[in-house]
């Protein structure tokens, strides 16, 4: 059922009226990045990370650590 | 006198032209938890175009972690508590990335390896990626795959060295819906075989109708397929001068963990240079399908009373602060306080013996983007 919703949201996001290149000043303020900077994204998704049974859902490849 | 009229115009043109190559950082995490463990990690960070088709991305940390933690779980007197052996810690973790991008122009294809060691834990990972720009660039699609080949040891059994070997798949989306609103959603699976037990946790359990208790190591599963689903959102109001920051992750494995986290941020622009964001992340999750505080009778093959696959709930408000400067810099603070707690779970019923956890942590990052 997860996954359908996934499938559906993809499909319905296609369908958004392109925003043009000039458009696009306000999505280029760093408050509108989808990330923090590097180093404060690694240190918070350890700290939380090492405390939780749950993980992952941004990135891949990262590797492991004894901490959790 | 025409070429010195011509000099400022050309300076001006040149500066207003010039585009962000790269940036380079520093980030230093202190976290300290009630009567626990201690956390320091500095992490240096980088990422640097070149020929305007290629990205180098990389970083490296320490992780200095002090202190001790909870290692046995045990009904002695009576209900099951979490308790402190004694033994202290002194671990010392040293990490490293580098990411590697080429952009064939709305595609591209990167190519990552990280690599950690400490004394009881060696990981080895890397992994391959490849993103698409459709839709005039309002759509960007990115498929990932990745493995990390870890060995798990024991500073208390230097014996120990078993492998554990994870595959990872990564598929999302990201998309700009308005001017002002942008969504990013991933699904990430991942498999994995090998060694998960906690070398350092025991449960030690007393009966009534028996003389000597029951001592079991940790032991879980020789697997564990996890599933993520992370979806991102920002909205910015312009007339407030302030961005609304969401995330939400669902989180499901076959040790029969659910778990849901939620953030919600608000970055309020205070002028040119200042800006501050309070946030709050919430997280719940159920047990593992093995989790027992005390061992039931009879012993089952597979056992754990680690706290971090309990029930439970966790309430994390930060305050972030960034100061931006004309010139590329840029000094950040973060400062956040989790607690996590069984009266925390979503709809009740958190796990009796889990001890509540409360924690600060600072973040310190200092970035010049040139």
């Amino acid at each position: 059922m997860t996954r359908l919703a996934a499938l559906a949201a993809l499909v319905a996001l296609c369908a958004c009226t392109p925003v043009a290149p000039y458009q696009r000043g306000y999505l280029a303020r760093p408050d509108m990045a989808l990330t923090a900077d590097p180093g404060t994204t690694r240190t918070t998704e350890l700290t939380y990370e090492a405390k939780e049974a749950a993980r992952g859902g941004a990135s891949v490849g990262g590797g492991g650590c004894g901490c959790n | 006198m025409q070429a010195a009229l011509a000099l400022p115009i050309l300076a001006v043109a040149a500066k207003a032209g010039a585009a962000e190559v790269g940036e380079i950082g520093i980030t230093t995490l202190g976290y300290k938890e009630r009567g626990l463990m201690k956390v320091t990690e500095p992490v240096l960070w980088g990422r640097v175009e070149l020929a305007e088709v290629w990205e180098i991305e990389a970083s490296g940390a320490i992780d200095i972690v002090t202190g001790a933690s909870p290692e046995l779980v045990t009904n002695i007197s009576g209900k099951p508590v979490q308790s402190v052996t004694g033994a202290s810690i002194n671990d010392r973790r040293t990490t490293g990335n580098v990411k590697v991008t080429r952009r064939f122009g709305d595609y591209a294809l990167a190519a990552s390896t990280a690599h950690s060691n400490e004394e009881d834990y060696h990981s080895k990972s890397w992994a391959v990626e490849g993103r698409a720009d459709l839709n005039r660039r309002n759509t960007t699609i990115v498929a990932s795959y990745g493995e990390a080949h870890d060995h798990v040891g024991s500073s208390i059994d230097p014996t120990l060295n078993e492998p554990r070997d994870t595959r990872e798949y990564l598929v999302g989306v990201t998309q700009i819906l308005t001017p002002v609103d942008i969504v990013d959603s991933n699904l990430t699976y991942s498999r994995g075989h090998g060694d998960y037990d906690d070398p350092y946790k025991l449960t030690l359990t007393f009966y009534p109708d028996q003389i000597l208790p029951t001592l079991l190591p940790d032991t879980r599963p020789d697997h564990r397929d996890m599933f993520a689903w992370l979806t991102r959102y920002r909205h910015h109001y312009a007339s407030r001068n302030g961005t609304l920051q969401a995330e939400y992750r669902f989180f499901h494995d076959d040790w029969g963990i659910t778990a849901h986290t939620l953030e919600v941020g608000w970055e309020q622009q205070l002028n040119e240079h200042w800006s501050v964001r309070p946030g709050l992340r919430y997280y719940t999750q159920n047990a593992a399908d093995f989790y027992a505080p005390v061992i039931p009778r009879p012993t089952p093959a597979v056992l754990s009373s680690d706290q971090r696959l309990a029930a439970f709930g966790g309430l994390s408000p930060s305050l972030r602060v960034t100061w931006r400067g004309a010139d590329g810099w840029k000094v950040e603070g973060t400062a956040g306080y989790v607690q996590d707690s069984a009266s925390f779970r979503l709809g009740g019923k958190g796990s009796e013996a889990f001890a509540t956890l409360r924690a600060v942590y600072g973040l310190l990052t200092v970035s010049r983007a040139f």
